[in-house]
Order: C-alpha cells, then sequence, then structure tokens
C-alpha cells in the first residue's frame, strides 16, 4: 500500500502570490485540517482510460488525422510518469490543453483577437505506458497576455492534468519552455521558493532524442506523490 | 524523489473535458445501483461572490460502499455500473452539479464506520494547487462519528453537511452543498 504525505510546500508554488488577486480572494482564511487517510482517500478512479477516450499515440499538430499541419513549430514532448520512489505509473491519463502558436485558446473565456487555427484544437488525452512515458507532437504554443490582473504576458507553456493511481495522486499543472525571456517575469512560474522548484516547471530540450526529424524535442518526468510504505518498527 | 509542483488550471480547461462527466450514474453500457441524487451548490469566494469556471471532480464509493480500486477488498463486489468520479465546472453565476448515487457506508481500516460521504476537490484560477473537502450524508449530523469529521473543528462541521432539499422528480432526491473557499462560513479544507 502507497505512503502519502502532504505536499512538503517548499517543493510547491506559493499559494498567495502579489499582483495575482484571485489567489488572495480564493484561498481559505482558515488553516487546512489535518485528517487520517483511510480507503476512501487512497483509492481513486479506475477505468477511465477508454472512458476518456485517452490514446497511446497524440498528434496536436494536427486537427484531424489526415488533416493538415497547423501553422507552427513542430515539436516532440516526451517524458516518465513515475512515484516518489521512481517506480513507473503505468495507464496514467494524461490531459493536456494549450494555446495555438499565436497564443489563442479555443475557449470562450479567451477574448484577446488572435485568430484561431482551423487545424489545431490545442487539446488531447492520453495513457502512460509500461514504464510510465509518454510522447505527444504538437505545435509550440505562443505567450498570450493576461488582459485582467493588471497585465502580464503569460510566457509559452503546455498544460498537463494527470489521473494518477489514486485521489491523493491527481495532479494539475503548467509546463513552460526552456529560454524564453517572458519565464523571468510570469507570476505564476516565480511563485516558487527556489531555483530547484522552477526548474521542475520548465521542459529540458532534448536535442538527440525520439520524435520526428522535423520536430524539437522537449522532455518533462513527473513525480505524483506517494511511495511504498515501510513496514512499521514494532 | 521530489514531488512536482502543482500550477493552477487557468481559464482555459477545456468545456470538453468536463461536460457529460456531471453524470457519474452510467458507466460504460451499464447503469448504477442505488438512489440516484443530485448535488446542486455554488462555488463562492472572499464576499460571497461567485467563482466562474472553476472545476470540481468528486470520489466516493457505490451505494453498497466498495469503491472500484484494487485496494478496496471487495472490490469485485463493485457496481459495474458505477464510474465513481465524475466532474464538472461552474457557470458565470457560479453553479455546478451532479448526478450520482448516495454513497453507501463502509468500514475503514481500523473497522471505524465511514458516514457515507463523498470527496471533492476544486481547482480554479487563483488556487495554485487543488483544495480538498469533504461532502457528508447524514439525518443527523451531530450524531455522526466519523474519523474524518472528527478532525473538523466542531463549530464548522455542520458546512461538510449536504443540505436535503425539498423539491425532487424521478425519485432522485436533491441536496444542496455549497463551497465557499473564503469568507463568512468558510468551507472547512483538509491539509493535501
Amino acid at each position: 500500500m502507497a505512503d502519502y504525505q502532504p505536499y512538503d510546500d517548499k517543493t510547491q508554488l506559493a499559494r498567495k502570490i502579489d499582483r495575482y488577486p484571485l489567489s488572495f480572494t480564493r484561498n481559505p482564511s482558515a488553516p487546512l485540517i489535518a485528517r487520517p487517510l483511510t480507503l476512501s482517500e487512497r483509492t481513486g478512479p479506475t477505468g477511465l482510460i477508454s472512458e476518456l477516450g485517452a490514446v497511446d499515440k497524440l498528434d496536436l499538430s494536427r486537427a484531424s488525422a489526415d488533416g493538415p499541419r497547423a501553422v507552427g513549430q513542430l515539436i516532440s514532448v516526451f517524458g516518465r510518469v513515475m512515484d516518489e520512489d521512481g517506480s513507473p505509473i503505468q495507464n496514467a491519463v494524461i490531459e493536456l490543453w494549450q494555446a495555438n502558436s499565436g497564443g489563442r485558446y479555443i475557449h470562450e473565456m479567451d477574448r484577446t483577437d488572435t485568430p484561431i487555427d482551423p487545424n489545431f484544437t490545442g487539446e488531447g488525452r492520453l495513457v502512460t505506458g509500461p514504464d510510465g512515458q509518454y510522447q505527444f507532437y504538437s505545435v509550440k504554443p505562443g505567450a498570450y497576455p493576461v488582459l485582467e490582473s493588471g497585465w502580464w504576458w503569460r510566457p509559452p507553456h503546455i498544460h498537463f492534468s494527470i489521473l494518477g493511481p489514486s485521489w491523493m495522486t491527481r495532479y494539475v499543472t503548467q509546463i513552460f519552455f526552456p529560454g524564453e525571456p517572458l519565464n523571468e517575469t510570469d507570476l505564476l512560474l516565480n511563485a516558487v521558493p527556489d531555483r530547484d522548484v522552477r526548474e521542475r516547471l520548465i521542459f529540458e530540450f532534448d536535442s538527440t532524442s525520439m520524435g520526428a526529424v522535423n520536430s524539437i524535442s522537449f522532455k518533462r518526468d513527473f513525480v505524483l506523490r506517494g511511495r511504498r510504505q515501510t513496514p512499521a518498527l514494532h | 524523489m521530489i514531488t512536482s509542483p502543482y500550477c493552477t488550471i487557468g481559464p482555459y480547461f477545456p468545456y470538453s473535458f468536463v461536460d457529460g462527466l456531471e453524470d457519474l450514474t452510467k458507466f460504460g453500457e451499464q447503469s448504477a445501483r442505488g438512489q440516484r441524487i443530485e448535488i446542486r451548490g455554488r462555488v463562492l469566494q472572499e464576499g460571497n461572490l461567485p467563482t466562474r469556471n472553476s472545476i470540481l471532480e468528486i470520489w466516493q464509493p457505490d451505494a453498497n460502499g466498495v469503491f472500484r480500486h484494487s485496494l478496496d477488498p471487495r472490490c469485485r463486489e463493485a457496481d459495474p455500473g458505477f464510474r465513481g468520479w465524475g466532474r464538472s465546472r461552474t457557470d458565470a453565476q457560479g453553479n455546478y452539479w451532479f448526478r450520482t448515487v448516495m454513497p453507501g457506508a463502509y468500514a475503514a481500516e481500523d473497522g471505524r464506520p465511514r458516514c457515507p460521504h463523498i470527496n471533492l476537490m476544486i481547482l480554479a484560477i487563483g488556487l495554485t494547487r487543488r483544495m480538498v473537502t469533504t461532502i457528508f450524508f447524514a439525518d443527523n449530523p451531530e450524531q455522526v462519528s466519523d474519523p474524518v469529521l472528527d478532525c473538523v473543528p466542531m463549530e464548522a462541521r455542520n458546512r461538510l453537511f449536504a443540505t436535503k432539499q425539498s423539491g425532487q422528480a424521478d425519485d432522485c432526491l436533491s441536496y444542496r452543498f455549497d463551497v465557499i473557499l473564503r469568507g463568512e462560513n468558510e468551507t472547512p479544507f483538509f491539509l493535501d
């Protein structure tokens, strides 16, 4: 049985972020309450792969399998999903969403005037393989301005939502691209206590690895909470 | 190894990842057994203002208190027509809804009974991590003993119980559960 400890705040973003007002009006004022983990919290949904239509090969660079390529730089994104022991997590469902190469989402909340690319949906679902590995093709997302909350530019990033083996491993994040000047000013990416944490939110550029010859490869591994339980001392 | 950092879900989580998952009573081709319930409520922030476009997820046992997960010793008895997991999103007024079955009670590992409940998590702009809480169901909340509920300060316990509504249709019971992220009558959240 897996052992799940509360997240160490040092490994996570700050909860309250200056110049990000919603982080102050939405985070509770009362302290979070420690609780025991029973079967209910340790278990989690199974059988979602077919239910959600998650696939092991995903190409977001086209809106349909035989359709034309979306505008933008073709990228291959890959990595592994594992637990805190480094053991691979197979059959995790990864949900992905991102802006198109101009920085536009197909979403009613996106009110920028950047055009939608008819050959790009920017969303898809993957399942991890036996070694916890995943890989997909896409086009590199563009930066975009945040029109509310006092104007800032979001650097290019891809959103990941991962459904692992337990309610305790549910995980959602955004991964950024290395070397982007806007990375230096993003309120979220810089809401981290130290440089190591920040690096875990950025893809590694991979000049040698897999992917079609005309794509640039980016790697990001994920460590979900949980380790094998050590036997209790008597 | 060090756990990966969470980040906010942001405003652009695709509706196609949500719509249709509010109803847990169908899984594959089958229908769930048990008492149908509908849960409706609002997700509010400071000042009782609605949060738009928050994402809610729930996880619960079936009507007999069985989880379709290998850790549950009764896993093989799990209702094949019940998904156990659902997702919803809030509209401009902060409203969300789920349709599910009344979760069964079960004995926790130490033998203590767990009061019928549904695990709930909330993701939203402004939250860099998920917020987790539990929705409990009981006719007499003050008489409930539950290992998780008992961690909650006495004055806040009532806020974790769904409120039965008078109207019902199609043999479906209606419940209300508001999530107050911050402010008066704030919902208790658990360390995660």
